[in-house]
């Protein structure tokens, strides 16, 4: 993974679809904290990068304060250590193979392991160790970037790839996800079925596939799925998590109101929660909250706005950020 | 009702049953045997070998003899392990499996080992064995054997040992097969047993057991696991599942390691089953990645321990791993994970600058001290960590820089020493500095 770090690419605190993705997944957290299940006391281990963002969240709303944060960049440690929003925040400067194995087997966990690359061999590495590792109650979640691979990525698959003579196309995208996930991937895939608009249904099945293939030595527990997430801020991503549990976990998950949300998905089968984010003004906004929620056919009668965006609106409202500039 | 015919063939059983299994591993079955009469008789528990009891020494006060001879006349494998009573060898230990009430064994599973070795290597066979009470005989031949429909074969009771210090069996085979006389003759047979028998069972050689093979010592070969304290944290991991315990550890080898040695070693209680695996069987190339050398430290050993042996993962040939037990594909995961940092760690010792951290990480490869795998089973459980070196303040460190030679004749010329060299000008000029510019 010898790529930039994405602390260097994304200006990560504006993206509002991945903001709304974070306010969902605390939203559920509360949820199972109000039917018992001790949020507050779990360890959340993620990628923090420079920002920090899931980790002041947890930490502020939910009041996590063992909070564990990964980053194998090491050009970035003294920026990631001033950064730090809170003394609570662990850092290692390891990848998340090497401390996976070191989570405590008495904790339980949320562990998120968002990545910005597409699905690559040590992805499903990782998940194997936390399936293997993580106690029962624990949460996983597994971001991924479901564009196509670009050519620095396809050039671990054919170092001979040439981007001066050949363009990157599904019969090389096939070839990508069959270098790093052939026994996730289902028989008998065509090329086409690696086509640009494909890429995030083969992406969701090496996942699912992955979390079933590692639960199932466990035995006493499975792998009870909660997120599906599809979005797009600049690259289209995919979230998919659950937790790791058995019977009293998944009495647990039946027994909270998560099941009432709109981006709760307990199964992978159906499709994943699309968050849609409607570019709207400041002014469009604070009208559309004073309907909100609104009835299925209701649309602004001062603008025009798509009844779809209207409904897309409804859903994730409530966990959008608004951004203004702040003149420091 | 009309049935069809499904009954056992003798025949069968002698050409199939041998083809899997090669002659080195068919007298280790019978040094398996041998060792496990010695385990039942002392009640030597396994846990006990592999891990010590309380820190006291595993070493029993009288351990049992095992002398193998190899050539191409004949096989002999006898014992001083105690004997084989005359109610098993009635009942039990010409049968093919296990009756539901047998005795069970520790290194015996299936039942099989015997008679397959047998059959492997001759013709003719003599078995005698004494309990210190009581001894039997049995001698028959496998061709005329084969001829009979009666399975049974004819046993003669003889007097017992006397002691238990001379109890034990003697299974001498003849009229070997012609190609595994062909075989002994090639030569290396003989140092194939000793090879594989010191890999093997390298938890019972000067344990509980002393073997020798063709009047040669076989000594254990030791799988060599390594720490370094405050730097080098072995992984450890272990569980119970269905009457099996697990104990899995992973770490860098100390000393010199050659990619031989390098991988997974797995026990079925204590005997090595797998040894110095890199195949996708322990995950390599599928969770983790391929084997390369640089990995050539790495070393693990999974321990599977039951009362049960049909419960543990072995195959029949025990050379093999039964990629389908339920205990095994948990164990599999657990080896993959605790692997990895093991890996990344070895990785780390080839980057593609050279850093000060990588010089570290050498020293910490090399600098690893023994350690058994009874001292890391019983650390809490763990995943491999490396904790980099405190930087060491630097007392000096190195001026270099390039002056124009113009520039140092000047200095040459002002000194009035012509022969002055530039590393004692770059000493004058520093020291000049420090002494007219710098206050104490």
């Amino acid at each position: 993974m010898n790529h930039v770090s994405s602390s260097y690419r994304v200006q990560y605190d504006v993206r509002p679809a991945k903001q709304v993705e974070r306010r969902m997944i605390v939203d559920a957290l509360q949820r199972l904290a109000a039917v018992g299940l001790p949020i507050a006391d779990y360890q959340y281990t993620g990628f923090g990068a420079i920002y920090f963002i899931d980790f002041i969240l947890l930490h502020k709303l939910l009041g996590l304060n063992k909070l564990l944060s990964l980053e194998q960049e090491t050009s970035l440690e003294s920026r990631v250590r001033f950064n730090r929003p809170f003394s609570c925040i662990d850092i290692r400067m390891v990848p998340a193979s090497s401390e996976i194995p070191n989570l405590s087997r008495d904790a339980r966990h949320i562990l998120w392991l968002d990545y910005d690359g597409v699905i690559q061999k040590g992805f499903i590495s990782d998940i194997q160790s936390a399936l293997t590792i993580l106690s029962p109650g624990s949460i996983l979640l597994v971001t991924v970037d479901v564009e196509p691979p670009e050519d620095r990525d396809y050039r671990e698959v054919d170092p001979s790839f040439d981007s001066s003579k050949e363009v990157l196309g599904p019969k090389h995208w096939k070839r990508y996800f069959e270098y790093h996930a052939s026994s996730y991937l289902k028989l008998g895939l065509s090329d086409d079925d690696f086509g640009k608009s494909q890429l995030i249904l083969r992406s969701t099945e090496i996942l699912r596939a992955g979390f079933t293939r590692w639960i199932v030595a466990r035995g006493e527990v499975e792998f009870l799925p909660m997120f599906n997430f599809a979005y797009k801020d600049s690259h289209a991503m995919l979230t998919m998590g659950g937790m790791i549990g058995g019977r009293s976990e998944k009495r647990l998950l039946t027994a909270s109101s998560i099941s009432d949300t709109v981006y709760y998905r307990n199964d992978f089968d159906s499709p994943p929660f699309e968050i849609h984010v409607p570019r709207l003004t400041r002014k469009e906004r604070i009208y559309l909250d004073r309907e909100m929620p609104c009835e299925d056919d209701w649309t602004p009668g001062d603008f025009t706005l798509a009844s779809e965006d209207v409904l897309h609106y409804r859903d994730i409202y409530r966990f959008l950020p608004a951004f203004a500039e702040i003149l420091l | 009702m009309k049935y069809a015919s499904a009954e056992v063939r003798k025949q069968f059983f002698i050409d199939m049953f041998t083809r899997d299994i090669s002659l080195e591993d068919c007298v280790l079955d019978l040094i398996d045997n041998s060792v496990d009469s010695y385990l039942l008789k002392h009640d030597v528990s396994i846990s006990r070998l592999v891990f010590g009891s309380n820190g006291s020494p595993n070493v029993v006060a009288d351990p049992g003899r095992i002398e193998v001879t190899c050539n191409d006349r004949q096989i002999r494998v006898v014992d001083t392990c105690g004997g084989i009573s005359r109610e098993r060898a009635l009942h039990e230990v010409f049968c093919f499996g296990h009756s539901e009430g047998d005795e069970l064994g520790k290194l015996g599973a299936y039942g099989v080992g015997m008679k397959r070795a047998l059959f492997k290597i001759g013709n003719s066979f003599h078995i005698v064995s004494r309990t210190s009470s009581e001894g039997f005989e049995v001698s028959f031949k496998l061709d005329e054997w084969a001829d009979r429909a009666d399975w049974r074969v004819p046993i003669v009771f003889v007097e017992g040992a006397g002691s238990e210090k001379r109890a034990g069996t003697s299974i001498t085979i003849t009229e070997l097969h012609e190609e595994v006389a062909l075989r002994i003759k090639e030569g290396g047979v003989p140092n194939n047993i000793l090879e594989d028998a010191s890999s093997t069972y390298p938890y019972f050689l000067g344990e509980c057991v002393n073997l020798r093979i063709d009047h040669t010592d076989v000594n254990p070969q030791l799988i060599r696991l390594g720490e370094l304290n405050g730097v080098v944290r072995p992984a450890n991991e272990r569980f119970e599942q269905n009457g099996v315990r697990v104990t899995l550890a992973a770490t860098v080898a100390p000393g010199q390691r050659k990619s031989e040695d390098a991988g997974w070693y797995v026990l079925c209680n204590g005997r090595v089953v797998v040894r110095a695996d890199k195949t996708n069987l322990t995950g390599w190339s599928r969770e983790l990645a391929s084997f390369q050398p640089k990995y050539r430290s790495f070393v693990g050993i999974a321990s599977f321990e039951s009362d049960e042996p049909l419960k543990l993962p072995w195959t029949t040939t025990k050379r093999d791993l039964n990629r389908e037990s339920g205990v095994f594909i948990k164990a599999r995961g657990l080896m993959a994970a605790m692997s990895k940092p093991i890996l990344t760690f070895l990785n780390s010792q080839y980057p593609s600058d050279t850093t000060v951290e990588m010089a570290d990480i050498r020293d910490a490869v090399g600098g690893v001290k023994e350690t058994s795998f009874k001292d890391i089973a019983a650390k809490p459980i763990a995943g491999f960590l490396y904790t980099p070196p405190k930087k060491k303040e630097k007392k000096t460190e190195w001026i270099r820089y390039q002056a124009d030679v113009s520039s140092l004749d000047r200095v040459r010329r002002h000194l009035r020493r012509p022969s002055m060299g530039p590393g004692d000008i770059g000493r004058f000029t520093f020291d000049h500095y420090l002494k007219t510019e710098c206050s104490e």
